[in-house]
């Protein structure tokens, strides 16, 4: 997949052109009935994202976008995602509710403000097919909450972790990655490399959050430090 | 502290300086497969390297592990841990906040609407 349309690297590049293969409005049908064929570890959730898109353009070939009623509450991602991505400074639903995907009601009362919802749609529309996969990708994707879950239990000893501490800490280790990756990503573009992240830059990102604060320091108090 | 210049090897871990809190048994590759995904969507290749996959990992598995053992010792104050304390660890990051409020009250509205749907349903069956 080529690099170059991706909405981080657009956005850092200060996009001058519009990518010449992006049709107006076309784009997101295609799309769309091209994500029918689901990660895999996401079946149903992934849906309500394009449930939330596919409102006004009727797509049919969604299973369950009948049913999803999924939240079109707007959230807001990694601040540096935001800054860095025109495409995605709006906020918007994530699909973190997959333990109760079988039903859900149609009559859900969204509180999503119609006008963002119109901008990310007129945004979403213009989209490549690449940067449609990996917005594809940013959205469905999300730690598994069983794992998170046996890791905290396994770091705090306690038995008793309750699922909503589950889903959050996912969605801010989620968050974590994210910054991680684009902070990475910039260094890549600083040092004008190009290809797969690789881990020194990792390493110079992590390096960078830990002076910029992002990163907490180690609980132990350590003596004669 | 994680030590920046640790060799290549995707095996090192970082922050492994603290042998108390690495008491656990460290599964190898645990959020990989998610991770993969997760790393594409926020920017890196299709099919980002498997040691920057375990980089990553490690890292994110610090700081989670970091938060927890914050959380907890604000949380001991308390009596028992709850989500609060995550919260309050994270109240100066405002997008984390922000997302972390939201994830909540979603996963409240789904609950609700859960239990709408199953009222929904025992009348259904009743009726019919």
């Amino acid at each position: 997949m080529k690099q170059s349309k991706d909405p981080f690297e657009a956005a850092l590049e200060e996009q001058e052109e519009s990518p010449p293969d992006s049709p107006i409005g076309q784009d997101e049908l295609d799309s769309q009935t091209q994500n029918q064929t689901p990660t895999g570890h996401h079946t149903l959730v992934d849906d309500d994202d394009y449930d939330e898109i596919g409102t006004n353009t009727n797509n049919p070939s969604h299973p369950s976008s009948n049913s999803t009623p999924m939240l079109l509450t707007p959230s807001v991602n990694a601040n540096v995602a935001s800054a860095a991505a025109a495409s995605k400074n709006k906020e918007y639903d994530d699909d973190e509710e997959e333990e109760n995907v079988d039903v859900e009601l149609g009559k859900f009362p969204s509180s999503a403000d119609p006008a963002k919802m119109a901008k990310m749609q007129a945004i979403l529309s213009q989209f490549t097919e690449d940067q449609m996969s990996r917005y594809e990708s940013f959205r469905r994707s999300a730690l598994q909450k069983s794992n998170m879950r046996r890791l905290l239990v396994s770091i705090t000893g306690s038995q008793k972790i309750s699922l909503p501490m589950t889903i959050v800490v996912c969605g801010i280790a989620k968050m974590y990655v994210g910054e991680l990756v684009e902070t990475a990503r910039m260094v890549m573009t600083e040092r004008k490399e190009s290809g797969p992240i690789r881990p020194c830059h990792i390493r110079e990102a992590y390096r960078r959050l830990k002076l910029e604060g992002k990163v907490p320091k180690k609980s132990v108090q350590r003596l004669f430090h | 502290m994680s030590n920046p210049s640790t060799g290549t090897s995707s095996k090192s871990k970082v922050g492994s300086s603290q042998p108390s809190e690495t008491s656990f048994k460290r599964k190898r590759g645990v959020f990989q497969k998610d991770l993969q995904h997760m790393m594409y969507g926020f920017g890196d290749d299709p099919n980002p390297l498997p040691e920057t996959v375990s980089l990553v990992e490690d890292i994110v598995v610090e700081y989670v592990t970091d938060l927890a053992h914050k959380a907890q010792d604000i949380g001991s104050k308390r009596g028992k841990l709850s989500v609060e304390d995550f919260l309050y660890l994270i109240r100066k990051d405002l997008p984390k906040l922000n997302r972390s409020t939201e994830l909540l009250s979603m996963q409240e509205e789904l609950k609700q609407a859960r239990k709408a749907f199953e009222v929904d349903e025992e009348k259904l069956g009743t009726t019919e």
